[in-house]
């Protein structure tokens, strides 16, 4: 028991002369995801279901692409942002929505939107391609 | 009038040409009183008639329900939605504003209507409804439709007057069945007379002297106006008077056209509570329950009967009178050629129709119109809002502020007993957005008055201790696994002072990892862990999470003694609860103009405040609150497959009791206490959480499941030890941290006293709370 602690405090106090207080993603996927199985009763495990997006949103999105392809970014945004009250841990519609915004020429919510974008792609590679060409 | 009197009494009457000048003095200055008087008169009715009249208060929308497939949602909640939006439910055809119910199937014909500058064409809908939730959704012709939104829900309108409210109607909003019948009815001669019916006062004059007093009107439409404008209702023949003058002068100034628009919009028909029902668009909802146009002949013509007396004909608690009057009001309307006899004979037999009066559904939003305007008075003014003829469509969801206003409502009377008076508030955001979508600032929902929501500046308590664990998480120098004294610790202070915080519970606990210290709100390591870390790193978080702790920073702020209100709370927590990005609070999406332009538009805009890795895993902790710490209580209420993230907060002496917690897209911040600051004698466990997971448990709560972000190594660790174990360990959390702080493997699930010996502690701990 003891030397268990001894190791955890030794490793806890070892992580913190190497990490930095502030950190980005790296482009690694995290390797050690939560495994599907069954737990304790009294601690459900989180069930991280990367969820296709539902038809709603894909029409939202279809509708969004079509605004800002004539131009109308404050109606291709207003459909994003619909589709994201439906589906708002969607990488896909924070990236796209990020693109509206530096289409429509605001550099800084679209770099913020990319950002959010990255905490949600997981192991998507193209989401993650696109948010690098906006940060 | 007193120059006048003082004249007469110096009457000298020898003098006969000083006598003469006297009556000529006299009759001028007569003359000019009541050039004066009528001028007086004129004024104020001029100035009423177009301060009122053409006024366009803001019209104010809740955020419109969205249909598709896949989407929560039972069919009673369906079914009162549309009833709460005014559509008839029939068992046969539908038109526009009907519905019907086939088992499991709703079909109803959406209205056309117009959302923030985007026309919306009427939509015949099949909603096919399952297990909860939207099974399909397809048109009148059996396509697949796969998005489609209900018309907005028209939750007030902002008026200069609070205990008064009405629905402004423009002149293609009134059926001219209803207009003709008000002619009919009231004031036959409306289009002849100048605001003065002489021949009907006559008749109403030679009825009075029949029954001794004043008993008959005969007054006209504009008279009634007139009237209704300055609520005076003594009869007298003064007020008579002054009545037809006015009557006169807005005949003058007005088309008739005008005066009945006029009319419709103001005239006083019933009682809400404290709240006059004015006008007939308003009354056409607090009556049916649906727009003024969709209205049938019987029930024109009861709205036409109440006109008389809104009290006494009124048709909930004097049915038979009402039915009466509108028998009689039908009868005229033949009679005057507006409808034939079959179809007088058909309304008269028809029942009287008014819906019982369900407060979900006249409902009155004080408090979250109170954030609409706070957040509108930044870009607008008073008088913008009041009369300009806005729209302003906003987040609320109708649906989840009477969740939530049910359960303040509910719970505090079940809590009350045996304390000082509860009051309480509620906020409910989607924290992705950072949309309200329910605000309750006390427990009398209906009315005007302090809003605990936005105003309640109350001790946060054990609330803010999560700002002290992500500071912590942030500093790289501690993960979920660090151990941390729970030990008595004492502070000196600057000024010489010293500080020895407690345990809620007295006791101490040794050595504890974070998550533990964390899910059961230990003070004395929330301590031990903010001195390490610094207070200046603490309040560097507060600050970037949009609070600053003012002036010198003191120890106690890791404890939470700062006052905030509960909107602040919701700030705060949103930011945790969407990821670290710090998304100002909105209550309004967007601003219409009277011709339907878009002034403003207040888009989403976001900003990362904090690490996504160490957001994460705060997060993490804040699950293990509900799983094993002071969110047992809340837990329990909760259905077992729902993973949500809170935070209990108590301040000193039990006087506040707060609850702030998430599940993915909705955020619940609830806070019960004393107006007069009384000690409550309920934890945030025992009290606020009450309220908390029964709003939970009525939306439409999803897990809190988002995937980790990179850099994260997500991992079950033992709750007591912090080493690293399988997940089927009886003591095993999921948290998260970065690579390097991964704890070693335990060998087994933990040594088996530890097991046995902390079970039976946290099974005392629960019970003793």
């Amino acid at each position: 028991m003891k030397t268990w602690l001894g190791a955890a405090l030794l490793c806890a106090a070892a992580a913190g002369c190497t990490t930095s207080p502030y950190r980005f993603p790296s482009p690694q996927p995290s390797s050690r995801a939560p495994s599907p199985q069954p737990s304790s009763p009294s601690s459900p495990r989180p069930e991280v279901q990367e969820r296709e997006p539902s038809p709603a949103s894909v029409a939202l999105l279809e509708r969004s692409r079509a605004d800002r392809d004539a131009g109308d970014y404050a109606a291709a945004a207003a459909s994003l942002e619909r589709a994201l009250r439906i589906d708002p841990n969607n990488a896909l519609l924070w990236i796209e929505l990020a693109e509206v915004k530096a289409a429509d020429g605001d550099r800084d919510q679209a770099r913020q939107m990319a950002r959010k974008a990255l905490t949600l792609a997981g192991s998507d590679g193209s989401i993650e391609a696109r948010a690098r060409r906006l940060l | 009038m007193r120059r006048l009197s003082d004249t007469v009494e110096r009457i000298d009457p020898p003098r006969y040409p000083a006598l003469k000048r006297y009556i000529l003095y006299g009759t001028a200055a007569v003359l000019l009183a009541f050039a004066g008087y009528a001028g007086w008169l004129m004024w104020r009715i001029t100035t009423e008639f177009d301060d009122r009249a053409w006024d366009l208060p803001a019209q104010v929308y809740a955020s419109p329900l969205e249909l598709y497939e896949g989407r929560r949602l039972g069919i009673e909640d369906l079914q009162l939605e549309l009833q709460r939006l005014g559509y008839g439910p029939v068992a046969g055809r539908l038109g526009p504003g009907f519905f019907r119910r086939d088992g499991g199937t709703i079909s109803l014909w959406r209205r056309a209507f117009v959302y923030d500058g985007r026309p919306v064409p009427e939509q015949l809908l099949r909603v096919e409804l399952a297990g909860g939730r939207v099974e399909s959704l397809e048109d009148g012709d059996g396509g697949p439709v796969a998005i489609a939104e209900l018309e907005p829900l028209l939750i007030g309108s902002i008026f200069p007057t609070h205990g008064e409210d009405r629905i402004i109607l423009a002149p293609d909003e009134v059926p001219e069945l209803l207009t003709e019948a008000l002619k009919a009815v009231e004031d036959r001669r409306f289009e002849e007379h100048m605001g003065v019916d002489v021949r009907a006062i006559a008749r109403a004059a030679l009825a009075n002297l029949r029954a001794g007093g004043i008993s008959q009107g005969g007054s006209t439409l504009t008279m009634q106006l007139v009237r209704s404008y300055f609520l005076t209702n003594a009869q007298t023949f003064n007020r008579k008077f002054r009545e037809a003058l006015m009557a006169l002068v807005l005949e003058l100034r007005h088309s008739k056209d005008e005066i009945m628009l006029a009319y419709v919009n103001e005239i006083y028909l019933g009682q809400n509570g404290g709240r006059a029902v004015h006008g007939f668009g308003l009354a056409s909802r607090f009556y049916f329950g649906k727009p003024l146009v969709e209205l049938d002949v019987h029930e024109i013509a009861l709205l036409v009967a109440i006109v008389r007396g809104p009290s006494y004909y009124d048709p909930r608690r004097n049915p038979e009178r009402a039915l009466a009057r509108r028998a009689l009001v039908l009868e005229q309307m033949r009679a005057a050629g507006l409808i034939d006899e079959q179809t007088a004979t058909a309304a008269a037999e028809r029942d009287i129709g008014v819906v019982t009066p369900d407060s979900r559904r006249t409902a009155y939003y004080p408090a979250f119109m109170d954030l609409v305007r706070r957040q509108l008075r930044r870009d607008y003014d008073d008088e913008d809002l009041e009369q300009r003829g806005l729209t302003i469509y906003t987040t609320m969801q109708p649906a989840v502020q009477a969740a939530a206003e049910e359960a303040l409502v509910e719970e505090l009377e079940r809590l009350q007993p045996g304390r000082p008076e509860l009051d309480g508030a509620v906020v409910v955001t989607n924290p992705h957005t950072a949309e309200v979508l329910a605000l309750v600032g006390g427990r009398r929902t209906g009315f005007d008055g302090f809003n605990r929501a936005l105003d309640a500046r109350r001790q946060a308590g054990s609330l803010i201790k999560p700002v002290v664990y992500l500071a912590a998480l942030e500093s790289g120098r501690h993960s979920l696994a660090t151990h941390i004294d729970d030990e008595p610790i004492t502070v000196e202070l600057d000024d010489g002072r010293t500080w020895s915080p407690k345990n809620i519970d007295g006791e101490t606990h040794g050595q504890v990892t974070a998550v533990r210290a964390l899910a059961e709100s230990l003070n004395l390591a929330t301590v031990h862990l903010g001195l390490d870390v610094g207070l200046e790193r603490v309040a560097d978080v507060f600050e970037r999470f949009g609070i600053e702790p003012r002036g010198r920073l003191y120890p106690s702020l890791l404890l939470g003694a700062v006052e905030l209100t509960p909107i602040d709370v919701t700030q705060v927590y949103n930011t945790l609860a969407n990821g670290g990005f710090r998304v100002p609070l909105r209550a309004v999406r967007a601003v219409v103009d009277g011709q339907g332009r878009t002034l403003q538009r207040y888009a989403l805009a976001i900003r990362q405040v904090a690490d996504p890795v160490s957001i994460y895993a705060l997060n993490q902790a804040l699950v293990q609150v509900m799983e094993r710490g002071t969110g047992v209580q809340a837990r329990r209420l909760l259905p077992a497959a729902l993973r949500t993230a809170g935070k209990t907060g108590t301040s000193d002496d039990l006087r506040d009791s707060w609850f702030a917690g998430f599940a993915d897209g909705h955020l619940v911040v609830t806070w019960v206490g004393n107006d007069g600051n009384a000690a409550v004698n309920l934890t945030g466990g025992t009290g606020a959480s009450q309220v908390w997971a029964r709003v939970m448990r009525s939306v439409d709560a999803r897990s809190y499941a988002p995937p980790p972000p990179a850099g994260a190594e997500a991992l079950w660790i033992d709750y007591r030890t912090g080493l690293a174990t399988d997940s089927d360990c009886p003591e095993a959390v999921f948290v998260a941290m970065t690579a390097p702080e991964v704890p070693p493997k335990a060998v087994a699930c933990g040594s088996t006293t530890t097991r046995i010996g902390s079970r039976i502690r946290q099974w005392f701990r629960n019970r003793l709370q």
